[in-house]
């Protein structure tokens, strides 16, 4: 697949997006919470990531408000599509027997 | 002593941001500078509810940093998007070319058929010609249609053909013995028969390697 490997912010916002739809803030959140402070998405790479993203058909734009009543209505909410959630399979795969790998050389500990 | 929690909520701080974003190409601006600037606001104030000078401090130079690395990448990728229309718009004129050279090859077939009387080549000289005019003409259609409306490639250029197919043999069919006493409509017919197949059959196969190509990126 042409797509793979994903930079890392890309596939970090596939995984935020990959339980719900999500706006750029939740994004960002759901990513520094995920990664324990290790992963910050600045609002360039951010949005860098999500313009290419949605050229490349792996999210779109959701015309729902999840909570419409305590959300601004100028943000913009993201989720994937089935052809991004494929690509984020693939990558999730690749990055296993990456690690796999790892294991097999003693690289990585069996936890 | 300021008090941090001004520092990137004040107008003054968000106009620098503004200012900053300066830096990236006026279209991605344009299109997501906004919810860049929404984005430093949250993160602005959540960098300010840590109550820590260095938070903020933390912030700024994430802020940065992400400008220093994102906006130059944002510029190469405009380039690369405006060299892929200059590809584009030459491969365009080198088709143009193509269809002026088959014309030109065409016309001098049908003269020299004509004058020494070899049918063989009179009648590559018919199918070139259709060739080269319903090419010029019918693809341009299909562009055109393709571009505006949302009509299926593949189904357009079918109709795009055989309407411009058509169109020309009926009327050389109608009017074509008056106006040249050495026209030979089996031969003009066979020479848009021949023309149809290539170009329909061009399109047929483009559609089928784009649709391939899209299963294969799908299904991978």
């Amino acid at each position: 697949m042409d797509f793979l490997p994903l930079t890392p912010a890309m596939f970090h916002i596939l995984l935020a997006l990959a339980d719900r739809e999500r706006h750029g803030y939740h994004i960002m959140q759901e990513v520094e919470e995920r990664t324990e402070g290790s992963v910050r998405l600045g609002p360039g790479t951010l949005y860098g990531s999500i313009k290419r993203m949605l050229s490349d058909g792996l999210v779109e734009e959701s015309g729902e408000r999840p909570d419409p009543e305590m959300d601004d209505e100028r943000r913009r909410y993201y989720r994937l599509t089935d052809f991004g959630y494929r690509v984020a399979t693939a990558e999730a795969e690749r990055l296993a027997r990456l690690v796999k790998s790892a294991r097999s050389k003693k690289l990585l500990s069996r936890v | 002593m300021y008090k941090s929690s001004q520092l990137s909520r004040s107008p003054a701080s968000q106009r620098l941001y503004a200012l900053m974003l300066k830096a990236y190409p006026a279209q991605f601006r344009r299109e997501y500078g906004p919810h860049m600037a929404q984005l430093f606001r949250d993160c602005g104030r959540a960098a300010e509810s840590h109550q820590s000078p260095f938070g903020l401090v933390r912030f700024w130079l994430i802020i940065m940093l992400d400008l220093v690395n994102t906006a130059p990448k944002e510029h190469l990728d405009n380039l690369r998007k405006e060299s892929s229309v200059m590809n584009n718009l030459r491969r365009d004129a080198l088709a143009l070319f193509g269809c002026i050279a088959i014309i030109v090859v065409a016309l001098l077939l049908l003269n020299y058929g004509r004058a020494h009387q070899v049918s063989s080549i009179l009648l590559l000289g018919y199918a070139l010609d259709a060739i080269a005019v319903t090419g010029a003409i019918g693809n341009f259609i299909v562009f055109l249609l393709v571009k505006t409306t949302k009509l299926n490639p593949l189904r357009a250029a079918l109709w795009t053909f055989l309407i411009v197919h058509a169109v020309p043999v009926i009327t050389l069919a109608v009017i074509g013995g008056s106006i040249d006493p050495q026209f030979r409509l089996g031969a003009v017919v066979m020479g848009y028969v021949v023309s149809f197949v290539f170009w329909y059959g061009l399109h047929w196969m483009w559609a089928l390697t784009k649709g391939n190509r899209l299963a294969g990126e799908g299904g991978q």
